[in-house]
């Protein structure tokens, strides 16, 4: 406490970075799906989109519109489709523009 | 004004010392929960150098919770007027990013209908964690990671194997 308090004093800086060191408690918090895009077929895509209680996600012909601004991580998705649906982890969302949180997932061709 | 321009302005004129007003427009209070918690010792927002102070006349950044219902509309605009330039509007949520509430005779469904946003942190509701990511953000501390995110996860091969 009192080597951080001289450097302080030395430095002119007395604010400290962020994240000081690895949070351990971030792997325990619920996060927004990632998708397996091999596993992504049209009919995957409707039903998972049907399925978001926030309208988070939605199906444009060939592509999975995924708003990352409206999920809530309910896990929802991720319950009913486990093989295309997996948690991403991140949690650091923070965007400057509403449109860079929507994100475009290209589907596979269905046989 | 860019995000460019808003980052460089706020670096400039704020240093390193911000004083945060939070607005809560008809959230259910777990964003004040998280929002609460990033005053206490684990996360200790105050190292960073940001204050909450309970006046928008003192506050540069507005921390907006909840879907904006409408009959807080002109509250929020008067806060808003009330506070002094420069200033960042922080829209904090899945309330406020119009995932929770439609648009509909009692809410706007998000922040961005009435105040103009200038960053947007998802979650429902976003970890102290990621509210700490945001203000750095707002203030130009921090990069923007979310922008180069792909949300798509690697396949699985033995989970591939078994689908096809």
């Amino acid at each position: 406490m009192t080597l951080w308090f001289l450097r302080g004093i030395r430095r002119g800086v007395v604010t400290t970075r962020y994240p000081a060191r690895p949070d351990g408690s971030a792997k325990y918090l619920p996060t927004p799906p990632a998708f397996r895009q091999r596993a992504l077929t049209v009919h995957v895509a409707d039903d998972l989109a049907g399925l978001c209680p926030s309208g988070a996600l939605r199906r444009e012909d060939r592509v999975l519109v995924y708003d990352v601004g409206r999920c809530t991580a309910c896990g929802r998705c991720a319950a009913a489709a486990p093989h295309a649906v997996t948690p991403s982890g991140e949690f650091e969302l923070a965007a400057t523009g509403r449109s860079e949180l929507i994100k475009r997932i290209q589907l596979r061709e269905s046989r | 004004m860019t995000a460019e321009e808003l980052r460089q302005t706020v670096a400039r004129q704020f240093g390193r010392s911000l004083h945060i007003r939070t607005l809560d427009t008809g959230s259910c209070a777990v964003c004040e929960q998280e929002i609460r918690l990033l005053a206490a010792p684990h996360y200790d927002l105050h190292r960073l150098g940001f204050f909450f102070t309970p006046a928008p006349r003192h506050a540069d950044l507005l921390l907006v919770t909840g879907p904006m219902i409408r009959a807080f509309a002109t509250a929020a605009r008067k806060t808003y007027d009330a506070m002094p330039g420069p200033k960042v509007v922080v829209a904090t949520g899945a309330c406020a990013l119009g995932g929770v509430y439609p648009e509909d005779p009692f809410t706007h469904g998000t922040v961005d209908a009435v105040l103009p946003v200038d960053v947007w942190i998802p979650g429902c509701p976003p970890s102290p964690l990621a509210l700490l990511q945001g203000l750095g953000v707002a203030v130009g501390r921090l990069a923007e990671r979310v922008r180069d995110l792909p949300f798509t996860a690697p396949d699985d091969s033995e989970r591939s194997r078994g689908d096809s």
